[in-house]
């Protein structure tokens, strides 16, 4: 048994390696770099948002980058309508985190169930492809017809906004799953659990992630579109604050802590998805 | 002739096809085919493209109904819940959320094999197919002739009454399709299962098998059966292995 092994650990030698080129040093290398070339296109927006500035072209309704940066350490320190910067982005950030939690806790075991039973999707299809089409934005009046002007209503709006995606994604994921990989568990004598847990879930994971980061931006959208309406917490509350005031700094401080979260969030589940699926590909998503 | 293996007309019928016949709607694929395997025989199929070869062997293992017949396993109905029946697919069906060790692991987890078992088993096997050292990777970090070999690994690793093959190997080179042709000759061996193995390659056919069923075009029956009677390792060359190739081609020629 000895020589088989041998020769078949030949025949295997599969490992991976990671290949690193090592070119010499040139200037054109240099010039070419990646790194050099992002210093550049950075250096150049930010030259060019202080010469708007400077000229006024856009008259008092922009604020220099610096004047930015001391905003956000102003709005840190002092506060807003009774709350500071962090407050606010909490404010923010726990308005998505529930609606968020609220529908992805529905949305994707619905898919799922409408993917395993046509019953289902014969019954909830119709009325959610009446709903799929309409912008969550569409939403607000009513929800604040029916909610007020308070949490719930704002709560609503991302609740709207992000069931579509969560529940599309986890119905194609099991939807799409090759119909080889169940037939490997029926031959082997497996039950129709076995096929959903060890086959359905396990497969269908990646796209469900998929539909929760899509999610997650769409969140951080509807947050902003529900505060500007009407807010006395949160980022767009800040942002339209400084409009009201004419400080285009307290509306750039806003938009830049915003971006931020929406990034930082979204980075979150990415790292969570190759945590939990070790088995992905290496994709890059610029 | 064959010193290590008992003649199959000797062994007990550990298979029973009676009658099988398959139709999708109008169309008659499977005519009425009715055939035995010995235990522990390696018994290969060979037909043309789209004969319904992949469809017998989704018949045999229940993965679809028959239209009319029967399938026993030791006098009994066959039955993928209490028979352990393996299939290697025409693809590969690895699972891509398993590494290489828990993708051969998984026909015994179904299986309901003990903890010890499984892993004492899990080494052999691996070893036997040289998977160890790769047995931590994902499917999608080796190439795809590893996945079905991991395909094979799998099926073998349940120790199956019955094992069916599904052109296996079709989509390799020569070079690795010898290769882990003689490494499925030492599997069957080592492990003495009962192997069904399609192909529609007449050399491989005579190269692993004990005996070769020759099917029609559709309405498929079984046209001729043809004894490989031949010592291994066999050589490719050898005028008695040439003369059962001709054999064959010829009755596929036929028609
Ligand atoms: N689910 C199905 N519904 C209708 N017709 C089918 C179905 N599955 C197979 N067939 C038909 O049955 C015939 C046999 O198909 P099958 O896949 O079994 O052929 P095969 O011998 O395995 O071919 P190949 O050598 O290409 O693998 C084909 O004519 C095919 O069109
Ligand atoms: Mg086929």
């Amino acid at each position: 048994m000895s020589t088989t092994t041998t020769a078949a650990s030949s025949i295997a030698n599969e490992i991976q390696q990671e290949v690193m080129e090592r070119k010499p040093f040139s200037i054109v290398a240099f010039l070419k770099n990646r790194w050099f070339l992002y210093a550049i296109s950075l250096t150049a927006f930010f030259a060019l948002w202080k010469y708007v500035d400077y000229t006024r072209v856009l008259g008092n309704g922009i604020a220099a980058p610096e004047k930015v940066v001391v905003a956000i350490y102003r709005l840190m320190i002092d506060t807003v309508a009774g709350k500071s910067l962090w407050g606010h982005t909490w404010a923010s950030l726990n308005r998505i985190l529930i609606g968020f939690a609220i529908a992805s806790s529905i949305a994707v075991p619905l898919g799922i169930l409408m993917a395993l039973n046509r019953y289902v999707n014969a019954v909830v299809k119709p009325v959610f492809d009446l709903i799929k089409p309409m912008p969550p934005f569409a939403w607000i009046s009513c929800a604040i017809l029916w909610f007020g002007i308070d949490e719930p209503s704002k709560i609503f709006i991302i609740v709207v906004g992000t069931f579509v995606p969560c529940l599309l994604n986890s119905y194609m994921g099991i939807r799409l799953i090759e119909p080889q990989l169940y037939d490997v568990v029926r031959m082997l004598g497996g039950s129709r659990r076995d096929e959903i847990l060890q086959v359905g879930f396990p497969a269908a994971f990646p796209a469900i992630f998929a539909g929760l980061q899509i999610s997650l931006s769409i969140a951080w959208t509807c947050v902003l579109s529900a505060e500007l309406v009407s807010a006395r917490s949160g980022l767009g509350f800040i942002i339209i604050q400084g409009m009201q005031l004419a400080r285009p700094d307290f509306v750039l401080a806003g938009m830049v802590v915003l971006a931020f979260w929406a990034w930082a969030t979204t980075l979150i589940v990415t790292y969570l998805e190759k945590f939990l699926c070790p088995w992905k590909r290496e994709t890059s998503l610029a | 002739m064959n010193a290590t293996v008992e003649a199959a007309e000797n062994r007990r019928v550990k298979i029973e096809v009676k009658d099988l016949t398959k139709s999708f709607g109008n169309l008659l694929v499977l005519d009425d085919i009715s055939f035995n395997v010995a235990q522990g025989e390696f018994l290969s199929i060979v037909g043309p493209t789209g004969c319904g070869k992949t469809t017998f062997l989704n018949a045999l293992s229940k993965l679809i109904p028959t239209t009319k017949g029967n399938i026993f396993i030791d006098g009994e109905e066959a039955n993928p819940k209490k028979h352990n029946i393996s299939f290697v697919f025409q693809e590969p069906t690895c699972m891509p959320w398993r590494t290489v060790r828990d993708n051969v692991a998984y026909g015994m987890e179904v299986k309901g094999f003990s903890k010890a078992r499984l892993e004492e088993r899990l080494r052999y096997i691996l070893d036997l197919v040289g998977l160890t050292t790769t047995a931590d990777l994902y499917p999608n970090q080796v190439s795809s002739s590893m996945e079905q070999r991991i395909a094979v690994a799998r099926a073998f690793a349940v120790d199956p009454d019955l094992l069916l093959m599904d052109e296996p190997y079709g989509q390799l080179d020569v070079k690795l399709r010898y290769y882990l042709e003689d490494e499925l000759v030492s599997l069957w061996k080592a492990l003495k299962s009962t192997v069904i193995f399609v192909t529609h390659n007449i050399e491989e056919a005579v190269y692993v098998a004990e005996r070769i069923l020759v099917l029609s075009n559709k309405p498929t029956k079984i046209k001729a059966e043809v004894k490989v009677d031949l010592p291994r390792p066999r050589s490719l060359i050898d005028p008695k292995f040439v003369e059962i190739r001709k054999q064959v081609t010829e009755l596929i020629r036929w028609w």
